[in-house]
């Protein structure tokens, strides 16, 4: 039966739905900028009618409960590109720390290698002089420091990286903990119907900090998201999470072990923790081992040309710079052998004054070392690798931002706040508002008509 | 679509404006279009080689500066040879014609050895401190006198050297013959005595190495004595065996006229180019003792003189003159050496300049397209900051009064 406190409830429910609404739109207004927020709407609901007699008459508004607007496909999309950014990021940070020793100074590798080239030049045409051959000696020692500064700069740039994939490993723990304690809650809200809402929110965030780091794949169910890393190892299923182990390998590199003890560095590729294995292990790693070798090389053909000669007290040429008992780390130790200027084994015949011998270091130059190049070509090819890997790097890092800025606002265009959206949606709620509100105010007259018929107030 | 928040897209585009603006101003300011490897790998490893060849050239020309200057100065120490070789020619045949008082000869005679002084110093033109006659054996004078006797420094009457003495393995004894023009090399290996240079030496005489009679002996101070036994024929002896302390001339058996060639055959060569070297030394017995030998003409032609023998000294004069065009003739590949290191020097000037212009078009830009660039970028970067300027602060809500 339709009466004056029947239009008095559903007065009250319009209010609730609108002041309802109103709180949604603060709520969405203060989360304009909070990363990982979806907005949200509420979900409003015609209340059933009231039939009688044949008359159906309307029962007002009901406010359901409030909807995420989400959309999961571009969220996963967000996820697998932040694991190509993180990772071409992590790259070329340090290859850029790297590229500064291999680009033309007056310090690097290869102007050095053409300064001794060139003091021993100078040395033929005076191979007595003693300044000509304290020059040879000068440039000796310069080349050993240059390969000396950029083995340095690589061996120090790994050990760095070697305690990033540490923390890495600790942040990705402290993450799959936090996303796996998050599941259980979000499933009983999904079984009962309910929409996740901020904790859905938090829990994607945290994934996608998570892809960040490392790749994990992603898959929802009902007890909630489960993660595995790229090659199937578990980190969260359900309310458990697997945390992920590191230990000092033979090499002293850091490595990961998943919960059962098996290495899996190999297999981790995207994210932070993927980039920098990536580079610590493969990058920096083969440009040392190339570094090492042109060092040691070049050291062992110098010394052989040493030792055809005679130096200048007429004994045969001792060992140029220190002989490589291993090729490994050889760069960095890399030292002359020699301190005294008649040493230099510039003689062929014995005498002090030929330069016959001095062909032999010339010779160094322009001869196949035993890995197949000349040693200027050898760098050169290292100077090549650099720039192509920070190169490749660089690119692959501004396209993934500029396909992440291009999937972040769809992400946006579907989930984001938007500050006029809701100053107008403020606007339509506010003057549902205030409608109710006169609703109530006109029935309170109508109760007070009502109360007062047939009293002389009513005359 | 809906937009829901403009401010990533407008960061990122001023973001990129402001990269693209820093690398035009990198590029205005360093004047290279490739500052490291990244910028262009291929050509940053083309930079290293070429670099490389640059660095070589500049050594090359150096080179090039400093034997010129050493084959100068071994081409006028030549001249001044010819020169003098000319003047003896003149004295010589004034000599022989016969009508010269013997005091007149003796003059002329005197004046050839002056001439054979004067020669031997310019044999032992030194460049730098190094001897440039001398073969590779730069440090001491080629030429030196002879004499007929030299006596080691080690052995006492009372504590001599005996036959039987060991020499030091690997040390090196040379007897340098004025006369025949050649030296004698012994290295003494293990086990070798004095008596096996004594062995080495008789062969050597026998050979024609050393002037017939040269032998050595422990003479009556207990010494090792080595020489000639005739007061003709001299020799220069060097020894770095300990076993025999230094070689030394015994006083008053310096031969007259007499100088032994100590250096060695050994030719030095520099490299001007990749593919051109030069040899930057005449050894001096090539250029003076050897073929028609200068100094043994000028010492024949002094015997001439001093004996009166017209027919000797027209005999030595003509030597005098085959010796001018043997000298002559060993001056043409100096010369050609020298007309050589010119043109090199033309050749390395223009490879400089080539190997700048490509290592400029490798990481170079030229000033007009990097301040195009330049004002490119800031026209962007203005429009881009413009743009967001004017939109960002909008909202509805500064409509809604």
């Amino acid at each position: 039966m339709s009466s004056l406190s029947s239009s008095l409830s559903i007065a009250m429910q319009s209010l609730n739905a609108a002041s309802g609404e109103l709180q949604l739109t603060n709520s969405n207004i203060a989360n304009a900028n909070t990363p990982g927020y979806t907005r949200k709407v509420a979900v409003l609901q015609e209340a059933p009618p009231t039939s009688e007699g044949g008359l159906s008459a309307g029962n007002g508004v009901v406010l359901e409960g409030y909807q995420s607007i989400r959309d999961e496909l571009v969220q996963g999309q967000i996820q697998q590109e932040t694991q190509a950014q993180s990772g071409a990021n992590a790259q070329l940070a340090s290859l850029q720390q790297i590229q500064p020793a291999f680009t033309t100074s007056t310090q690097d590798i290869g102007t050095q290698m053409s300064a001794l080239f060139a003091s021993i030049s100078s040395l033929s045409t005076n191979p007595t002089g003693s300044s000509a051959r304290q020059g040879v000696l000068v440039a000796g020692k310069n080349l050993a420091t240059a390969f000396n500064t950029t083995s340095n700069t690589l061996t120090s740039l790994q050990a760095s990286l070697n305690t990033q994939v540490t923390q890495d490993v600790g942040q990705i723990n402290q993450l799959t903990k936090q996303i796996a304690a998050l599941n259980p809650q979000l499933a009983e809200m999904k079984a009962n119907g309910q929409d996740g809402g901020t904790l859905q929110d938090q829990q994607d965030q945290m994934v996608l900090q998570l892809s960040a780091l490392t790749n994990v794949a992603v898959t929802q169910n009902s007890s909630g998201v489960t993660l595995t890393t790229g090659n199937g190892t578990a980190l969260v299923m359900g309310s458990q999470s697997f945390a992920l182990q590191t230990t000092s390998g033979t090499n002293g590199m850091t490595q990961v072990l998943d919960q059962n003890g098996t290495n899996i560095t190999a297999g981790l590729t995207g994210g932070d923790l993927g980039g920098t294995i990536q580079t610590r292990d493969n990058s920096i790693a083969s440009l040392l081992n190339q570094l090492d070798t042109l060092a040691s090389q070049f050291a062992t053909a110098f010394n052989a040309a040493q030792a055809a000669g005679t130096d200048q007290n007429g004994n045969t040429g001792q060992n140029f710079f220190t002989p490589p008992t291993t090729t490994a780390g050889y760069a960095g130790l890399m030292q002359m052998a020699i301190t005294d200027p008649a040493a230099i084994a510039a003689s062929s015949d014995g005498s002090a004054g030929s330069n016959g011998n001095l062909a032999a270091f010339s010779n160094v130059q322009s001869t196949a070392l035993p890995s197949g190049s000349a040693p200027g070509d050898m760098y050169a090819s290292l100077v090549y690798q650099v720039g192509s890997l920070t190169s490749n790097a660089n690119a692959e890092s501004s396209a993934t931002t500029a396909s992440l800025l291009q999937l972040n606002n769809q992400l946006s265009s579907t989930s984001g706040v938007s500050i006029d959206e809701e100053s107008a949606n403020l606007i339509t709620y506010q003057q549902a508002y205030e409608a109710a509100a006169r609703v109530i105010s006109t029935i309170q007259q109508l109760f007070s008509v009502t109360v007062s018929m047939g009293t002389a107030a009513a005359e | 679509m809906r937009v829901a928040n403009m401010v990533p897209s407008m960061q990122y585009q001023m973001q990129q404006s402001q990269q693209a603006l820093n690398t035009a101003l990198q590029q205005v300011s360093t004047g290279l279009r490739v500052n490291q490897p990244s910028d262009d790998p291929t050509a940053s490893a083309n930079m290293v080689a070429s670099l490389a060849a640059s660095a070589a050239t500049d050594q090359y020309t150096s080179n090039l500066t400093s034997v010129t200057s050493l084959m100068q100065t071994a081409d006028s120490a030549i001249s001044s040879v010819v020169t003098s070789l000319n003047s003896t020619i003149t004295l010589g045949t004034e000599g022989a014609n016969g009508t010269e008082s013997a005091a007149n000869r003796q003059a002329l005679s005197s004046q050839v050895e002056g001439i054979l002084t004067d020669i031997v110093a310019q044999a032992n033109t030194a460049y730098q401190g190094a001897y440039i006659f001398g073969g590779s054996a730069t440090t001491t004078p080629p030429f030196v006198a002879a004499s007929t006797t030299y006596t080691s420094a080690q052995g006492t009457a009372a504590n001599p050297l005996a036959t039987t003495t060991a020499l030091t393995a690997g040390s090196i004894t040379s007897i340098s013959d004025a006369t025949t023009g050649q030296t004698m090399v012994f290295k003494a290996a293990a086990g070798d005595t004095i008596a096996t240079l004594q062995a080495a030496i008789a062969t050597a005489a026998s050979a024609g190495t050393l002037s017939p009679g040269t032998t050595a002996t422990i003479n009556a101070a207990g010494q090792l004595s080595i020489g000639t036994n005739t007061d003709t024929a001299g020799i220069v002896v060097n020894s770095n065996d300990a076993a025999l302390g230094s070689m030394s001339a015994a006083s008053g058996t310096a031969v007259a006229n007499a100088y032994a060639y100590v250096g060695n055959n050994s030719v030095n060569t520099v490299q001007v180019g990749d593919a051109m070297s030069v040899a930057t030394n005449i050894p001096g017995n090539q250029m003076f003792t050897s073929g028609p030998n200068v100094i043994a003409s000028l010492n024949g032609l002094i015997t001439a003189l001093q004996s009166g023998d017209t027919t000797q000294m027209g005999t030595a004069t003509s030597a005098v003159s085959a010796a001018l065009t043997y000298v002559s003739q060993q001056r043409v590949p100096l010369d050609n050496s020298l007309s050589q290191l010119n043109s090199q020097e033309t050749y390395l000037g223009q490879e400089k300049v080539t190997l700048t212009t490509y290592q400029d078009s490798l990481t170079g830009i030229s000033l007009a397209e990097a301040a195009t660039n330049l004002s490119q970028a800031e026209l962007t970067n203005n429009a881009v900051l413009a743009a967001a300027a004017k939109s960002m602060p909008q909202t509805l809500l500064d409509y809604l009064k």
